[in-house]
């Protein structure tokens, strides 16, 4: 554990220095823009609040991709699960505006949960059963779901009015609580804290999730033992998909309170290389969520020196990506090399 | 294309890691002439023939025609002397039509247009001389085994090589087009070619063959020409003298553990891999099953495990705690990025001691780990070390001590020293019939006689599915 943890901080180190990096080759600023960007990101309490609700539907995500990826799912439908998982939360506000208040939160999370799961099952299903790889099948499903939403909100979820492509705003006792009029930290930035927590118990210490990375790790071998990997396998994508739409369920409750054609704004995407840099570990996943949850809440400070703005966040990423394959390359064949010699 | 000088084989040796896969081997290969080297799986045919071919480079020895040397340990080299193999497994592209898998043997020079038809005409020629007619735009993935086969040689012999290596290339044909083949290597031979079939079915040998090499555990142990010879005396060389005694007493045979009536099993597309096959294992009993590979042991193992579906027949089980150990330790019985405490919890993490709800005791796992390592003497230095970093030996134990440690009734055993040196390859006996001595009965599928006369208490031989053989020579001749 002690090891791991000394591993998520050097990857966090190895990600400032890219971005440091990145910032050179961009022509701006190095120290002043980086001295901006934690300003903007941890600076005040409302600042800090900025970067933890922008963490939060990347962490969800994230969680759920590597649950996924766990066993052996490379799930790159985060995104569609994402936006069937808030639209699913939508129809229940739409379609049961009878309930009471107090049921009516809980109602739209538990169909954003369902929602997504279904539909990150379907991929799941459609490799169990068919042999459709699931990378190809959840990219399609991603599209799919985009263009559900854009039909959704122009039809059965529109506004009343019936002008914009939005849907009816969330009554206020329907919304996640927030803490303070101050700023928009709500609760769910607690359940994307938990929900670390309960991935990590889930997968290291429970049966369940012992099965999970065995069939990640080599279907073969749990098939041998009498386990049946394809139904493990539909299992987690399920749970992954349930974590993906959870997210949509807490960005649509706790910060759009409404639905229009922007709500993914790629946090499903983002979540793969957010869950690599994690090394696939849900504490991993914190951190990087975390970080690059504060570069979005950050890089607003940029604007002064490049128009660029938040689109540096997506460049990191992505070099940091790279960078991370190459090292976990690298140090598995030490490790391998220390091991043999040991 | 006649040759006048034959291909000769000198003091050839070859060691990997601990074993000897070629000791000393010496072989002359005249032209004209149809040469089978037989031998057992493990043998030395493959590492003789790659040797050859040039797809290694063999410690000691040389290869000569008359007084030319060929360098070994390149392929191009071995081509330059003439020398073509046919892979047993096929090295085409299935997405490639024929005429483009053709002209990949041509494709020397990346300069200038493909120009496909100019490029394997002459092959199409030499095809239409052998009547083995193969239509050029076909895709070759969709065309049946026999004809790749087909096409597989004819690249081969596309290349004016005198001599033709064929590694088991009877694997996958049907009694049809083996006489096809046959028919093909005839004429090869009449043209003054050396052909060189690696076999190990004595009655193809016995139709084909002009002269024979028997090969056993890396030694040449004879060459003669066919008509001086029996297929007895052929099984005898390949298979050598096993021991008949018991060197351990089982106990009285109790409870009949598992039974199987015309079971048969199909592979993916729809092939019959294992055929009728009759079977009963009591307590206390070994049944060995023998044959050499890829005759249906590995399905009808997979089979009696329940992991595969049974196309025919019925299998009753009255065993409530079976164990399966797999053949091939990496791809099926471990999990290789995985610690040792966490591979030894493969099938331990089911058992309610380790469970608390949804949850695991791993403490308990510890420390019944710990005594696993101890009992099965698993050298490692920590729980947590990733099982890769182990030895085959240790790897193996860790299988051993997982399948072995809740005293499961029924152990199916697939080749389970393979690969281990002496020393493991005991303990595992040892430890397999210990649980048995305690009451189990063991299923024992090995392509090791030694191992089979070890510790079966009964044998019997597959041969292409059946389980019909009562000794190896009879599932060789393949006429049971």
């Amino acid at each position: 554990m002690i090891k791991k943890i000394g591993g998520f901080l050097w990857i966090t180190l190895g990600l400032v220095a890219i971005l440091l990096l990145t910032f050179a080759c961009l022509g701006i600023p190095v120290f002043r823009s980086a001295g901006l960007i934690a300003q903007g990101s941890f600076g005040t309490w409302n600042d800090f609040t900025r970067t933890l609700v922008k963490t939060t539907p990347l962490l969800l995500t994230a969680l759920g991709v590597l649950v996924a990826w766990r066993a052996g799912m490379y799930n790159i439908g985060g995104e569609g699960q994402f936006v069937i998982g808030g639209l699913s939360g939508a129809a229940v506000a739409q379609f049961a505006p009878g309930l009471p208040p107090s049921l009516m939160l809980g109602a739209i999370l538990l169909a954003t949960v369902l929602g997504g799961a279904l539909y990150a099952g379907l991929a799941g299903w459609l490799h169990v059963k068919r042999g459709v790889q699931v990378v190809v099948s959840t990219i399609l499903l991603n599209f799919i779901a985009l263009e559900v939403l854009d039909w959704a909100v122009r039809g059965p979820l529109q506004e009343k009015k019936k002008q914009l492509p939005l849907t009816d705003l969330l009554a206020e006792g329907a919304r996640l609580p927030r803490f303070s009029s101050q700023n928009d930290l709500h609760a769910g930035v607690i359940v994307a804290g938990l929900a670390v927590v309960i991935v990590g118990i889930v997968l290291f210490r429970t049966a369940w999730g012992y099965r999970v990375r065995l069939t990640g790790s080599n279907p073969g071998a749990a098939q041998a033992a009498g386990l049946r990997p394809g139904r493990i396998q539909v299992q987690a994508m399920m749970v992954s998909g349930a974590l993906c739409g959870l997210a949509g369920g807490i960005e649509y409750t706790g910060m759009t309170a409404q639905i229009g054609t922007d709500l993914a704004q790629n946090w499903g995407f983002l979540a793969i290389p957010a869950a690599l840099l994690g090394m696939l570990h849900p504490l991993g996943a914190g951190l990087a969520s975390l970080y690059f949850g504060a570069l979005f809440a950050g890089s607003k400070n940029l604007e002064a020196f490049t128009k660029a703005g938040s689109t540096i966040v997506f460049v990191v990423q992505a070099v940091a990506v790279l960078g991370f394959v190459w090292l976990s390359r690298w140090s598995e064949e030490r490790a391998l090399r220390r091991e043999a010699e040991a | 294309m006649g040759l006048k000088d034959p291909l000769m084989v000198e003091g050839m040796t070859q060691r990997f890691g601990r074993l000897l896969a070629l000791d000393n081997v010496s072989a002359t290969f005249f032209p004209g002439e149809v040469h089978a080297v037989l031998g057992e799986n493990g043998a030395g045919k493959s590492t003789l023939m790659n040797a050859l071919a040039g797809f290694l480079r063999p410690e000691a020895g040389q290869v000569r025609m008359g007084d030319r040397g060929i360098e070994l340990g390149s392929p191009l080299e071995s081509q330059r002397a003439g020398i073509q193999m046919v892979h047993q497994h096929f090295m085409l592209v299935p997405q490639f039509s024929v005429d483009e898998n053709l002209a990949l043997a041509k494709l020397h020079s990346l300069a200038g247009g493909l120009r496909l038809a100019q490029l394997t005409r002459p092959v199409h020629e030499l095809a239409r001389q052998l009547k083995w007619d193969v239509s050029g735009p076909s895709r070759t993935g969709d065309l049946p085994v026999g004809v790749q086969q087909r096409i597989e040689i004819l690249k081969a012999l596309s290349e004016p090589s005198p001599i033709l290596i064929l590694d088991e290339p009877t694997a996958v044909l049907g009694p049809d087009e083996v006489q096809d083949l046959f028919r093909v290597l005839r004429t090869l031979k009449s043209e003054g070619r050396i052909v060189i079939l690696i076999a190990h079915k004595l009655s193809e040998v016995l139709a084909i063959a002009d002269r024979v090499t028997v090969l056993r555990h890396g030694r040449k142990v004879a060459e003669t020409s066919i008509p001086e010879t029996t297929a007895d005396q052929l099984a005898q060389w390949m298979v050598g003298d096993v021991p008949t005694q018991l060197d351990w007493q089982p106990p009285e045979p109790g409870d009949v553990l598992i039974r199987a009536r015309g079971l048969s099993v199909r592979d993916r597309s729809k092939v019959p891999q294992v055929d009728s096959v009759d079977l009963e294992v009591r307590r206390g009993e070994v049944l060995g099953i023998g044959g050499v590979d890829g005759n249906g042991q590995t399905e009808l193992a997979e089979a009696l495990a329940g992991l595969r579906p049974l196309a025919a027949g019925s299998l009753e089980v009255f065993s409530k705690k079976v164990a399966y150990i797999p053949q091939d330790r990496q791809s099926e019985g471990l999990a290789v990025e995985f610690s040792v405490l966490e591979n030894l919890f493969i099938s331990g993490h089911q058992q309610s001691e380790f469970r608390w709800g949804p949850f695991l005791r791993l403490g308990r796992a510890r420390l019944w780990a710990q005594d696993m390592i101890q009992k099965y003497k698993i050298k490692c230095h920590s729980l947590d070390q990733s099982v890769r970093s182990l030895s085959g030996g240790n790897q193996q134990k860790v299988v051993l001590a997982r399948s072995l440690d809740h005293q499961p009734d029924l152990l199916i055993a697939m080749n389970p020293t393979r690969g281990l040196d002496l020393h493991a390859t005991s303990f595992v006996h040892d430890r397999l019939r210990e649980a048995v001595q305690n009451g189990a009965g063991l299923i024992l599928l090995s392509t090791d006689q030694d191992e089979l006369a070890a510790l079966a208490t009964r044998t019997k031989f597959m041969s292409r599915g059946r389980l019909v053989a009562d000794t190896l020579a009879e599932a060789l001749r393949g006429d049971a």
